[in-house]
């Protein structure tokens, strides 16, 4: 446990050496959320909806979502430095070096966007505090997921530039097909297939939780998202535990 | 002049060694358009001057495309000065204008060749302009990259770091953006200031924003019954240029040789 712990804390500390990135991301959500979110509010109409909360709830899910998917890239940056043979010869066991990892992973981005998310609650100015607590709770899930989606992916192609434009392909896809900007009854009218996509999409049970939670839309029944989190999370953590344990040996990254 | 082709000819080589980094580029651009602008199209307010969000959308992503890859010269040559490969680029046998000239160009040419398919798209979408349109805008969009290309430059000698030149960059980005008519038509961001909402210097920097300039030049042409053509956004893109160009060659040449 001590062990794992350890790993934990490493990935945190090597997240915030990262300042500038840190920086940039924080520069980022303020701008979307004082630039884009105010101005895209008077272009958009959606019936029921204050678009500008409903745009800023969203954003905070985005931007945990990218800060998760870091992870990813640390992988390839030790494998380029050959810090993964240091890794390796550590007296870890190669599960607790990855479950820490996972969860190292999902910790730190969820401890960066705390402070985002706490400004996106000051400017949607409501809370459900019950929907709230359950809500964070699947906001943690969902960043594990996300890391462990990340960690699965890194070691299964195993080279930098298709990682890369996975990434930001899977990135495009998975928040513009979600309910991170749109609700889904527009997606649907759109495009069914967009809508369908988006109907079981991580991110829009993360986002449609974390509104319900903030107090800016309703939910029918949040049991069901909530299962859809943690299916997800124990989907990309365990294959990613088990993949990563098996790939972990024997080199071939580019 | 054979020194500035010979400049062109490695970067656009390099350009090209980056076609993983092109394609996740162009795919996120093109689900920009071809998914959340066909969703806004059903969220757009009855009160904006807008019919389809798909069609105003389409001019000013292959503005956004053209600065992106313009901006990309900056990283290049930020990652020369920290590996010190610029001693190895002053030993080349050309004058230093005529490489400042040649990595302004090359940065501002790589952006048109990545702009050109999205360019394409939006006019298959929105129909063609007239030869003599077509040329104004493959123009105002050649000044608009070189002096983007010239402002990554500039950005790009004047930070020691990596880091230092991304949170730059960044900074550059989202005001330029988001501060522009490229997603949401000028009026709004006008209105806003008229209510207070909306600092007046960001109205200002929004209506005399290269991107914005571009964009609705493009829309003028294409969507003429959402704006009319302006001289005045030439000449914006046209001051501009000249000034990014002619300032990021003359910090090239200066910064480099001292470092």
């Amino acid at each position: 446990m001590n062990k794992l712990l350890l790993v934990v804390e490493r990935d945190i500390r090597l997240f915030f050496q990262y300042k500038f990135l840190i920086i940039i991301r924080a520069i980022w959500f303020v701008s979307q959320i004082a630039l884009f979110g105010l101005i895209a509010s008077r272009m958009v109409y959606v019936q029921g909806i204050d678009y500008f909360r409903y745009y800023v709830a969203g954003l905070s899910v985005m931007t945990l979502y990218s800060a998760a998917v870091f992870i990813g890239f640390d992988i390839y940056e030790e494998a380029e430095h050959g810090v993964f043979e240091y890794l390796l010869s550590l007296p870890v066991s190669r599960r607790q070096l990855v479950l820490g990892r996972s969860i190292g992973g999902g910790l730190r981005s969820f401890i960066y966007v705390g402070p985002l998310i706490a400004l996106s609650l000051y400017v949607i100015g409501s809370l459900n505090p019950l929907g709230f607590l359950i809500a964070l709770f699947a906001l943690f899930l969902f960043s594990f997921g996300v890391s462990g989606m990340s960690i699965t992916i890194a070691v299964m192609i195993k080279s930098s530039d298709r990682f890369d434009i996975l990434m930001g392909v899977l990135d495009a896809l998975i928040v513009r097909l979600s309910t991170a900007m749109y609700p889904l009854a527009v997606v649907q009218a759109a495009n069914p297939l967009y809508g369908g996509v988006a109907s079981f999409n991580p991110v829009t049970f993360a986002t449609d939780l974390f509104r319900w939670g903030a107090g800016v839309t309703l939910l029918d029944n949040p049991l069901l998202p909530l299962l859809g989190i943690v299916a997800f999370f124990s989907l990309f953590t365990l294959v990613g535990v088990i993949l990563y344990e098996q790939h972990i040996e024997g080199g071939g990254w580019q | 002049m054979k020194g500035i082709l010979h400049i062109l000819e490695h970067d656009f080589r390099s350009f090209f060694r980056y076609k993983w980094w092109l394609v996740g580029l162009i795919s996120m651009n093109l689900a920009d358009l071809f998914i959340m602008a066909i969703v806004y199209n059903y969220m757009i307010s009855s009160e904006v001057k807008i019919t389809s969000y798909f069609d105003f959308f389409a001019p000013g992503l292959a503005v956004t495309g053209l600065f992106a890859s313009a901006f990309m010269i900056g990283r290049e040559i930020n990652m020369e000065r920290r590996r010190e490969v610029h001693h190895y680029m002053l030993s080349l046998p050309m004058t230093r204008l005529e490489l400042a000239i040649g990595r302004v160009l090359s940065g501002g040419l790589r952006g048109m060749l990545y702009m050109s398919p999205l360019l394409l798209t939006c006019f298959i979408f929105l129909g063609f302009p007239t030869v003599w349109q077509l040329l104004l805008i493959l123009a105002v969009l050649f000044l608009l990259a070189t002096g983007i290309s010239g402002l990554s430059i500039a950005i790009a000698v004047s930070t020691s770091s990596l880091e230092k030149f991304i949170t730059a960059r960044g900074l550059v980005y989202y005001t330029l953006f988001f501060c522009s008519s490229v997603f949401y038509p000028l009026s709004l961001i006008q209105q806003l200031g008229s209510e207070g909402k909306f600092p007046a210097p960001l109205v200002t920097l929004a209506e005399i924003n290269p991107l914005s300039n571009a964009s609705d030049m493009i829309r003028s042409f294409l969507m003429p019954d959402y704006t009319s053509f302006s001289l005045i956004s030439i000449v914006n893109v046209f001051i501009f240029s000249v000034v990014f160009t002619l300032g990021a060659a003359f910090a090239y040449m200066k910064i480099i040789e001292r470092t």
